[in-house]
């Protein structure tokens, strides 16, 4: 197989795409989101679980982060992703630790909350949250 | 028959809109473009051409191989059978209703197919992201019957090539509807952006590719609702812009699942619907619009889809 014209129909394409995404930032494409209140936290948790109903949240600082709890116990942490957000349900495995400002969350033990990341969320009641996660 | 791949020569195109999509978003909607998003996208694109250069071989070995057994001959020159194009474009649309189908039914089908999915935007950089794995499903299984039919691989490959074409200017939110006739037998932005949907209603519908005939035909039609807003993406979005692991995620996921499984169900991780565990620890797209409909009808069913307002509780939803 002769791969010189693949490599160089590669390199062209490769030039296309950096240009394109180039040309999403400087159009300044994307912007940011933010959650405000509790509607927005309930909002983002429907659509990371369909039916999930908060009954207590709290907003990281700069409404990039929330966690949210529901009435059967689950919790939820949400996240910002782009301009979008994204959540994960905590399981038992989910780790939570607290440094001076932040909480850090990691929502489980597998390969996909590695891949999610930790969240760091800057709250108002840490110390609810750390206990209410550590009891799962 | 001169080597003739016509995305090659739409790629200049497809350039050329997404440019002019962007300007769109800029003026209407820059919330409809994520520059991560964008490249992690367009990656997957140029991703999706290398590897159907170093891995395509097996499928045009099997195709060159099953057409020595064609049961119809169109003779030494097929591509000068004018009828046979129009024919076989037809027919491979059809076939693509049932391999995409497959692609999100079967998890082995879906590991491949959820590239395409995973992003939560909903644009013409969205139609790049195509799949760098999908020679390693049994897609090309579905195409085997049209070359035992007497369709050579090239004419094949060829229809198939502008059935892609057609599927990248429906990844847009820039059109809302077209003409009514248009909608009415045609895979439309609007009947695609109901497939590209995560909204529990939307799960699992309109798989066309270029004819919506098929879904409807085959009772997998949705219409998009102007009062729900659609949410883009996978039931689990993946919350990360790696390249790698959005390419790779799901077929992880399977293997650990089948690793992990009891023997007896170890098959089932790789032939069923995904979401599907023996525990039923995960819930497929059935169990989630099960739910949403039990919700719905709780709250008095507004938001039912037209056609299951009247039962919610057993709807005349397919069953597969």
């Amino acid at each position: 197989m002769d791969y010189a014209p693949l490599l160089l129909q590669s390199a062209g394409s490769l030039v296309a795409i950096l240009a394109l995404a180039a040309l999403a930032w400087w159009l300044k494409l994307g912007g940011k989101t933010a959650l405000t209140d509790e509607h927005d936290v309930a909002r983002a948790a429907g659509e990371v679980d369909d039916g999930f109903e908060p009954a207590r949240v709290s907003i990281s600082r700069g409404g990039n982060a929330a966690l949210a709890r529901d009435a059967s116990g689950r919790i939820m942490v949400i996240k910002h992703h782009g301009n979008k957000f994204v959540g994960r349900i905590l399981t038992p495995s989910a780790n939570v630790s607290e440094e001076v400002d932040a909480l850090i969350v990691k929502s489980g033990s597998d390969t996909d909350s590695a891949r999610f990341g930790v969240v760091r969320l800057s709250l108002e009641d840490p110390a609810y949250w750390a206990d209410a996660i550590n009891r799962l | 028959m001169p080597d003739f791949s016509p995305t090659q020569y739409a790629v200049p195109l497809f350039v050329v809109a997404i440019v002019i999509e962007m300007i769109w978003a800029r003026l209407k909607r820059p919330e409809s473009y994520e520059p991560m998003d964008t490249l992690v996208s367009l990656g997957f694109g140029l991703g999706s051409t290398i590897s159907g250069a170093l891995f395509g071989g097996l499928a045009a070995y099997v195709f060159i191989e099953a057409y020595e057994y064609r049961l119809f001959d169109l003779g030494e020159a097929w591509w000068a059978v004018w009828w046979a194009w129009p024919l076989a474009f037809v027919l491979d649309d059809f076939k693509y209703y049932w391999v995409h189908r497959a692609g999100h039914r079967i998890r082995w089908m879906w590991a491949a197919h959820v590239n395409h999915h995973s992003s939560q935007h909903y644009n013409l950089s969205t139609a790049l992201r195509q799949t760098w794995t999908g020679n390693f499903t049994f897609g090309l299984l579905f195409a085997v019957p049209l070359v035992l039919l007497g369709f050579h691989p090239a004419m094949l490959a060829i229809v198939g090539g502008f059935n892609l074409i057609y599927q990248f200017w429906i990844h847009t939110e820039a059109i809302d509807r077209m003409p009514r006739w248009f909608e009415a037998v045609m895979n439309t932005p609007s009947h695609h952006r109901v497939h590209h949907a995560t909204n529990p209603q939307y799960l699992d519908r309109n798989y066309a590719g270029v004819l919506i005939v098929w879904d409807k035909m085959f009772g997998t039609f949705e219409p998009e609702r102007d009062d729900e807003v659609i949410r883009y993406g996978i039931v689990k979005q993946l919350g990360s812009f790696n390249i790698v692991w959005s390419v790779f995620h799901e077929w992880i996921g399977m293997v650990t699942d089948i690793w992990r499984a009891p023997w007896k169900y170890k098959l089932s991780y790789l032939l069923r619907e995904p979401g599907w565990t023996h525990d039923g620890s995960r819930e497929t797209s059935d169990m989630i619009r099960a739910r949403w409909l039990s919700g719905a009808h709780r709250d008095g069913n507004s938001h039912l889809p037209s056609n299951l307002q009247q039962n919610a509780i057993a709807p005349s939803e397919e069953a597969a």
